[in-house]
C-alpha cells in the first residue's frame, strides 16, 4: 500500500513538472501585463497563452520604425459629450480586415482571407481566438450575426446595408467548419472588404453567447419578460438592439473584440476602458497587446478642451483640437510636458462652399446650376492669401479634391479652377447676363435683385467665419456680395435639405485619400447630407423613394461611372471608374475648395512613444489613430506632475 | 389667512397649465424634431440610417400624430412623475438628471451663501456709511462683478488658478475622482474646484443685493425714529438692528422666489464655460439637440418651482411683515 502510494506520489509529482515546463515554455513565447498576474495567479484568469489565439497576429513594431514597448499605463483622453465614446472602437481599430498605414486592406481579426473572382469572399479565423469575456470567437458568432441580426425578420427589417448588395440581392452564407465562413454573391463586390475596414464597420460576427439571451428565437418568453421590464424597453428587438451596440462602447456587458474594453454604464462624467485580456495581437517579442492597461475619456465642455490639454489634462488628444488652438498649445508645451505634432489632415478641403443645386428659389437654382457660376465664384477665391493669412502658409492651395498621398491623385483636380483670376471670373458673370451693377458695385440680377450669396454656417468654427470674411472682399472684385449667417449644424443642414440654404460651408471630402478600391460615394450624391445637393442625395439612398431625380448631366454622368465602379472586379476597372468621377467633379466645381492638407494639431505627453511624428488624421480611411494603432503606444515612465 | 394661501394654491393650477403649454409650443416651434437631427448624425459619421427604425421611434413616441397627442401624453406623464424620454441619452429623464441633480445643489447652495455672507455687511456698512470711501470703493467691486460678464469672469479665473495654483480646469472635481464614491480626498478637491463657479455666480448676485439693501436701509435711517433712537441714546447698533434693518429686509424674502428654481438650474452659462457637472449644460445640449422632453421636462420642474417660490415669499412675507395685508383697498 505505502508503495503504490509513493507511485503514486511520484507520478503526480511528475505530472506536475512536465505541466509546469509547458506552461514555461509558453510564457517564454508570450508575455502578459503584469496588471493582469494577480488575477492570473488566484486562478480568476487563464496565463496569456491560453488567453491568445494560436496564432496571434505579431506586429513588427522594428519593422514599421517604431521601438517594442511594455506594459502599463493608463492613457487620458477628453471628450466633449458623452456619445463620443464611440471613438474607443474606432480608435481601437480591430477589423475583420484593415487598412494598414499604406492604406491597403490586411487580414487583421481574421488570419486570412480568400478572394476569388472579386466575389466568393472566404474568412479564416485564428484558431483559439477568445471574445473579451474569455468565451471562444467562432464562426457560431458569424453565423449568430446573419442569421439571427442582419437577415432577422425584426433586427434586420431595413434590410441588408448596401454594401452587402449587388444588383440588390445579398450573398449566401456558409459555415464551412468552425473557423471557416463563406460569402458568395452573384457578381463581384469591391464594397464588401472595405466596409468590413470603415471606422464604424459592418459587425459580421456578434458575441453569439451574450447576445442569445436576448433574442426571442433563443430566450425563453418568461425570462425575456423580466428583461424587457428591467431595462424598461417593449420590445425583445428594441432590447437586442441596445445591448447589441458594438460601435457605441455604451454596454459595458457585451463582449467586444477591440483592444479596449467599456467598464462605465451610461450616464457618467468619466469612461474607463479596460484592456481586452483576449485581445489577438502581439509584438515581435511576443508581449500581448495594447501596451497601455486602460484609456480613459473625461466628459467636459467640447470648447474648453484645448484649454484643458494645454494645462496637461490629456495624455493623447486631437479631438477637439484645431489649427487655431496650435499657438496656445504650443505655448504650453513645456509646462504640461507634451509635444504638439502636426498631423495633415485627411480631408479635401479644409473649408469648402457648397453652392446648393437643389435650392428652392427658381432664379438661385439657375443660377447655382450654371457651370460658369461656380467656376467664377471658385476663381474669385484668392487662395494664396488665405493660406498665408490662416495657415501661416502651411497648407495646400487646392480644389476640393484628392491629396497627392492619394493614388489617384492628379495635379489637374488640384488646379481646375482653382487660380485666382479676377478677370476671368468677371468675364463668366459678364456672359452669364449679370452685367448691371449697383452703386456699390455688385452685379444685379436681370429682376433687379443684388447678387448676393447667403452663406450659412454651422457656427462652431472660428476658421470658417475668417475665411469667410477674406472671400467677402476678395467676392468683391467680381461684383458678388457674400453675407454670413451663423447658425448652428443641425439648423443648417436642415435648411440645406429643404432648400433654403443658397450655400454652406463645410469640410471639403471627408476621404481625400482614397484608393480605387474604397468607394467613390463621397463624391457623388449619396445622402441628404451631401449638402451641395441634398435632394439627389435623398433620392440615390432612398432609391428613388425620397427626394428629386437628379437632372444636371454631369452628375448623372458620374452617377453611372459610380455604378460602374460598384461592378468593377479588377482595380484597373475601378480606377477608370475613379478617374472618370473625379475629372468631372473638379471640373464642375460642385464643391469649392480653399485649401488642404491644412494641420492638426495632436497632443502628445513626452513619455508616450510610437505615436507617429508625421500622419494622416482622418475619419475615413485612417479610422483617426486606428490604422497607426494605438494598442502599440506605450509609456515610457510615468512624468512627475 | 387660509382662504389667502388654498385661494394661491388654487390659481397655481391654470398658471402650470398654461406654462406647460407655452412651454410645449416653444419646443415644437423649430422645424424638424430629434429624429432628423439623429439621422443627420448617422449620415454625418457615415452610417446608413436605419429609416425603419426611426420611423417606429417616431410612430412610439407620438411624432406621427399631431402635436397635441404629444402634448397629453407628455403633460399626463408629468403629472405621475414621469418626465419622459431622452432621446439623447436613451434613458429615462428622470434618471439623466438625477445623476447631476447633487453637485448642483452644492454649488447653488454654496453660492448663495457666498453672496448673503458678503453682501450683507457690504450693504449695510454702504448705507451706515453713505458716500464714504468704503461705501465707493466697495460699490465698485460689487459692481465691476455685476458688470463682468460671468463667461469672462470664469475663463480668466479658470486660467490663473492652474497657472498659480495648478487646478485642473474645469469641472467640480479631478477627473480621477469623478467615478469614486465620496471620500476625503475627493471632498477637498471638489472644494479646490468649487471655488471658481461660487466666486463667478455669486459676484454677480453680490452687486444686487448690496445695492438694494444699501436703498431700503438708507431710506429707513432717514425716518424720525431712527433720529429719536439715536437722540435718546440708544446703542448704534440696536438703533441699527432693531427697527432699520428689519423693515429693509422685505426684499430678500422676496427673493426666495427666484432663488428656488436658480438652485437647480445651476447658473448654465457660467457651467458650460466652467465644464460643470450639473444640470445647466445638460439642459442646453437639450434645446440644442431639440432633445425634446429632456428640455421640456426640465424648465417645466424650473417654472413650477419660480410659482411654487413665489408663493412661498408671499405667504412669508405676509407672515413676517404686518404692514402687508391680504385684500385689496386702503384703510386711513
Amino acid at each position: 500500500m505505502r508503495v503504490f502510494n509513493k507511485v503514486l506520489i511520484a507520478a503526480a509529482m511528475l505530472a506536475a513538472i512536465v505541466s509546469t515546463q509547458t506552461t514555461v515554455s509558453q510564457a517564454a513565447e508570450y508575455t502578459g501585463p503584469p496588471s493582469l498576474l494577480d488575477e492570473e495567479m488566484a486562478g480568476k484568469m487563464p496565463g496569456v497563452s491560453e488567453r491568445l489565439p494560436k496564432n496571434p497576429r505579431v506586429v513588427n513594431l522594428k519593422a514599421m520604425g517604431r521601438k517594442p514597448g511594455k506594459h502599463g499605463g493608463t492613457m487620458r483622453m477628453l471628450i466633449g459629450k458623452i456619445k463620443d465614446i464611440k471613438l474607443i472602437p474606432i480608435y481601437g481599430y480591430a477589423r475583420l480586415v484593415g487598412y494598414n498605414e499604406k492604406f491597403e486592406l490586411k487580414p487583421d481579426i481574421l488570419e486570412k482571407v480568400d478572394v476569388k473572382e472579386g466575389r466568393i469572399f472566404t474568412f479564416y479565423l485564428r484558431k483559439g481566438h477568445k471574445w473579451s469575456d474569455g468565451h471562444p470567437f467562432t464562426s457560431e458568432d458569424f453565423r449568430y450575426a446573419w442569421n439571427d441580426m442582419l437577415t432577422d425578420k425584426k433586427l434586420g427589417r431595413s434590410g441588408l446595408r448596401p454594401n452587402l448588395q449587388v444588383d440588390g440581392k445579398g450573398p449566401v452564407f456558409e459555415v464551412i467548419d468552425e473557423t471557416t465562413v463563406r460569402y458568395t454573391w452573384h457578381a463581384p463586390n469591391p464594397q464588401f472588404l472595405p466596409a468590413l475596414a470603415a471606422p464604424i464597420p459592418i459587425y459580421l460576427a456578434m458575441p453569439a453567447h451574450y447576445l442569445k439571451q436576448f433574442h426571442k428565437t433563443y430566450q425563453t418568453k418568461e425570462k425575456l419578460a423580466k428583461l424587457l421590464v428591467k431595462n424598461r424597453v417593449k420590445k425583445w428587438y428594441k432590447l437586442h438592439k441596445r445591448m447589441a451596440r458594438e460601435k457605441k462602447a455604451s454596454n459595458p456587458d457585451l463582449p467586444t473584440l477591440s483592444p479596449w474594453v467599456n467598464t462605465t454604464p451610461l450616464p457618467a462624467d468619466l469612461f474607463v476602458f479596460e484592456r481586452n485580456a483576449y485581445f489577438h495581437r502581439v509584438d515581435e517579442n511576443g508581449n500581448q497587446l495594447p501596451y497601455f492597461d486602460r484609456i480613459t475619456m473625461s466628459v467636459g465642455t467640447g470648447s474648453l478642451i484645448p484649454a484643458k490639454v494645454g494645462a496637461g489634462d490629456a495624455d493623447l488628444q486631437a479631438r477637439n483640437l484645431n489649427f487655431v488652438d496650435y499657438t496656445h498649445l504650443k505655448s504650453s508645451e513645456k509646462r504640461s510636458k507634451y509635444k504638439v505634432l502636426l498631423w495633415k489632415s485627411g480631408k479635401g478641403s479644409a473649408v469648402t462652399l457648397l453652392p446648393n443645386l437643389n435650392v428652392k428659389d427658381p432664379l438661385w437654382r439657375k443660377t447655382l446650376r450654371d457651370v460658369r457660376f461656380r467656376r467664377a465664384l471658385s476663381m474669385g477665391i484668392d487662395r494664396h492669401e488665405i493660406n498665408q493669412i490662416m495657415f501661416y502658409g502651411l497648407a495646400r492651395e487646392s480644389g476640393d479634391s484628392m491629396l497627392p498621398q492619394s493614388p489617384l491623385y492628379k495635379e489637374k483636380y488640384q488646379k481646375a479652377w482653382a487660380e485666382h483670376d479676377t478677370k476671368q471670373a468677371n468675364l463668366f458673370l459678364d456672359e452669364m447676363g449679370l452685367i448691371k451693377r449697383d452703386e456699390d458695385g455688385y452685379r444685379l440680377f436681370p429682376n433687379g435683385n443684388r447678387v448676393e450669396i447667403i452663406v450659412e454656417t454651422a457656427g462652431e468654427s472660428t476658421l470658417q467665419s475668417d475665411i469667410l470674411e477674406l472671400i467677402q472682399d476678395q467676392w468683391h472684385a467680381i461684383g458678388v456680395k457674400l453675407i454670413i449667417r451663423g447658425s448652428q449644424r443641425d439648423v443648417m443642414r436642415r435648411r440645406a435639405i429643404s432648400g433654403l440654404a443658397v450655400m454652406t460651408i463645410w469640410n471639403g471630402l471627408d476621404n481625400a485619400v482614397a484608393s480605387p478600391q474604397m468607394s467613390p460615394s463621397e463624391l457623388v450624391p449619396s445622402s441628404q447630407s451631401d449638402l451641395q445637393w441634398p435632394q439627389w442625395g435623398m433620392y440615390v439612398s432612398s432609391k428613388g423613394e425620397k427626394g428629386e431625380k437628379p437632372d444636371l448631366a454631369p452628375v448623372v454622368e458620374m452617377l453611372k461611372s459610380a455604378k460602374r465602379w460598384s461592378k468593377a472586379a479588377t482595380t484597373q476597372e475601378k480606377t477608370k471608374a475613379w478617374q472618370e468621377i473625379l475629372e468631372i467633379y473638379s471640373d464642375n466645381v460642385f464643391s469649392i475648395g480653399i485649401v488642404n492638407g491644412a494641420l492638426q494639431p495632436v497632443v502628445v505627453k513626452n513619455n508616450i512613444v510610437n505615436v507617429p511624428k508625421e500622419a494622416i488624421y482622418a475619419y475615413s480611411p485612417t479610422a483617426y489613430f486606428g490604422v497607426y494603432m494605438p494598442d502599440t503606444f506605450w509609456q515610457s515612465k510615468p512624468l512627475t506632475k | 389667512m387660509f382662504a389667502y394661501i388654498i385661494r394661491r394654491i388654487l390659481i397655481m393650477i391654470p398658471t402650470l397649465v398654461m406654462i406647460s403649454v407655452l412651454i410645449f409650443t416653444i419646443m415644437e416651434w423649430p422645424p424638424g424634431n430629434y429624429f432628423d437631427t439623429y439621422i443627420a448624425e448617422l449620415e454625418a459619421q457615415g452610417e446608413a440610417a436605419d429609416l425603419q427604425e426611426i420611423e417606429e421611434l417616431r410612430k412610439e413616441h407620438g411624432f406621427d400624430k399631431p402635436p397635441i397627442g404629444r402634448y397629453f401624453h407628455w403633460a399626463f406623464g408629468l403629472l405621475q412623475g414621469d418626465m419622459g424620454y431622452s432621446f439623447e441619452y436613451e434613458l429615462p429623464v428622470n434618471e439623466v438628471v438625477g445623476s447631476r441633480m447633487w453637485l448642483t445643489l452644492l454649488v447653488s447652495f454654496v453660492s448663495i451663501f457666498f453672496t448673503w455672507i458678503f453682501a450683507f455687511p457690504i450693504g449695510i456698512y454702504s448705507a451706515t456709511h453713505q458716500y464714504s470711501w468704503g461705501d465707493y470703493g466697495l460699490t465698485f467691486v460689487g459692481l465691476l462683478g455685476l458688470a463682468t460678464p460671468n463667461f469672462l469672469l470664469a475663463l480668466i479665473f479658470m486660467y490663473f488658478a492652474n497657472i498659480w495654483f495648478g487646478v485642473s480646469i474645469g469641472g467640480l472635481m479631478d477627473p480621477e475622482f469623478k467615478n469614486q464614491a465620496m471620500s476625503w480626498a475627493k471632498f477637498v478637491s471638489i472644494l479646490e474646484h468649487l471655488w471658481i463657479p461660487v466666486i463667478i455666480i455669486g459676484t454677480a448676485g453680490t452687486a444686487g443685493m448690496i445695492r438694494r439693501l444699501r436703498a431700503n436701509l438708507l431710506d429707513e435711517l432717514q425716518k424720525q425714529y431712527v433720529t429719536t433712537a439715536k437722540a435718546k441714546g440708544l446703542h448704534p447698533f440696536k438703533a441699527l438692528t432693531k427697527y432699520p434693518l428689519r423693515m429693509s429686509l422685505n426684499f430678500f424674502i422676496s427673493d426666495i422666489g427666484s432663488l428656488l428654481p436658480a438652485m437647480i438650474s445651476g447658473a448654465e452659462v457660467t457651467a458650460i464655460v466652467l465644464s460643470l457637472e450639473t444640470t445647466g449644460p445638460l439642459l442646453i445640449r437639450a434645446l440644442k439637440a431639440q432633445d425634446m422632453y429632456l428640455a421640456g421636462s426640465f424648465l417645466m420642474v424650473l417654472a413650477s418651482f419660480t410659482v411654487l417660490g413665489v408663493l412661498i415669499s408671499d405667504i412669508a412675507l405676509a407672515l413676517l411683515d404686518p404692514r402687508i395685508r391680504l385684500q385689496g383697498g386702503s384703510t386711513k
